[in-house]
């Protein structure tokens, strides 16, 4: 299981659903937890004078700036801290999803917790209510570990994990995905579920009107990942093959709502083959942004001592 | 034949705050401390409608009305969430209301009211 998880927050109310579950997850597996905050942006390389994420003002950076922003964020999780579990707090400066990064890899961090959107500025037109923040999209791109996004507070009511749905659209890349949600459902003796959603809104089914179509490529679709998921599952029997037609993402988060889905775990981005040059899909992206429960984007085969 | 409701919340003020006011309006009251012992007392009890906290130190709300959502005959029992956190009314979808606490015991009657009766 996870060892080592890291929180990475703006310490603002957009990030109270994903501390709730950082927090949860960490007290209930017995992890490690790290928060991290990047508070300032350097306005030119090396400058003393940072942008400060939160208000978007100029500060000066001195030593004792750095105390005092973690000082505050062990106060805004004091409560969680006292309640759950010990935690390393980090502050520092940088572009936010380079040091998330960095401080993930030099703890050989496992699993990255953070919300959908770190901004406080209420969005104001519905184009950009449903865009994934610009940290998330670089952690997610480039992050060696599974990240947990959590987009909704609703997607935060969860205490554990014993329902997951992986959404496959066949790529190599769920291949991963794949590979890591069984492992997850093998330690938490969890149920799967195996789902695909076959677009009718663009592709080839898009002017079919003939069910009997639609319902043939479901039964095939089916086979298929008899073949090429269930055929690896070796006798783990509590999983059940679903395939719906629709629009991928709204199928997923009806799917995921309907059962009552403690996890949805999906590939990053599986059109791009390499997975630094992949942005968050929009399938994904939507379903983060859109589902009653946390969603794991896995863009890189998850390192052995995860298994 | 008097209704009966069944109040899941880990906090003892609430379970007992909540149990006066369904006893003081003609309720039979009946107890959970979580969800994991949710369960077993709905199958004692057979309550008529449930109250239910989301979070939970043992089990969440949600989670249990996943299991009670799939064991008849009670799979259709009325839920009202009652909750302090933000957003809990996207938490169970078919929940008959979700109510933020503090909340006003009057609204909370009306609901439990129209929803089993007097």
């Amino acid at each position: 299981m996870y060892k080592k998880i890291l929180f990475a927050t703006t310490g603002t109310p957009s990030c109270d659903a994903a501390a709730r579950v950082a927090f949860d997850m960490a007290k209930r597996y017995n992890t490690e937890l790290f928060t991290i905050n990047v508070f300032g942006i350097p306005s030119r390389s090396f400058s003393q004078i940072l942008i400060d994420i939160k208000t978007g003002n100029e500060i000066d950076h001195h030593d004792d700036h750095n105390a005092k922003v973690k000082n505050e964020l062990e106060e805004i999780y004091q409560e969680q801290i006292q309640n759950y579990t010990p935690c390393e707090t980090v502050v520092t400066t940088g572009i936010p999803h380079t040091e998330i990064l960095r401080l993930a890899r030099k703890k050989e961090i496992d699993l990255i917790v953070m919300g959908a959107r770190t901004s406080t500025q209420e969005k104001t037109s519905s184009v950009e209510r449903h865009i994934a923040g610009s940290t998330l999209q670089g952690v997610a791109r480039s992050a060696r570990c599974p990240v947990l996004i959590i987009g909704r507070a609703a997607a935060s009511f969860w205490g554990g994990i014993s329902n997951i749905v992986f959404g496959t659209d066949f790529s190599k890349a769920s291949n991963q995905a794949f590979e890591f949600a069984f492992n997850l459902t093998k330690i938490f003796n969890a149920s799967l579920h195996l789902f695909h959603a076959i677009d009718i809104s663009s592709g080839p089914f898009k002017d079919t009107i003939n069910q009997e179509v639609i319902e043939d490529r479901i039964r095939e679709v089916r086979e298929m990942i008899r073949k090429r998921y269930v055929s690896k599952m070796k006798g783990y029997n509590d999983y059940e093959i679903n395939v719906w037609e629709g629009i991928p993402h709204v199928e997923i988060v009806k799917y995921a709502r309907e059962n009552f889905a403690d996890l949805i775990v999906m590939a990053h981005h599986t059109k791009k083959m390499v997975p630094e040059e992949a942005i968050l899909g929009s399938t994904v992206e939507q379903v983060v942004l859109r589902s009653n429960a946390p969603v794991i984007s896995v863009n890189h085969p998850v390192r052995q001592k995860n298994k | 034949m008097t209704k009966k409701i069944m109040i899941v919340d880990d906090d003892p003020v609430i379970r007992k705050y909540l149990e006066n006011i369904f006893k003081n309006n003609g309720y039979k009251t009946c107890v959970a401390k979580d969800g994991s012992e949710g369960m077993d007392t709905v199958t004692k009890e057979n309550p008529d409608l449930i109250t239910l906290d989301i979070e939970m130190p043992e089990e969440w709300g949600p989670r249990f009305y996943r299991k009670l959502s799939k064991t008849k005959p009670f799979n259709n029992i009325p839920v009202i969430v009652i909750s302090g956190l933000t957003g809990n009314r996207y938490a169970i979808h078919k929940a008959v209301a979700s109510l933020t606490k503090p909340f006003d015991k009057d609204v909370l009657l009306k609901i439990v009211k129209d929803t089993i009766g007097e």
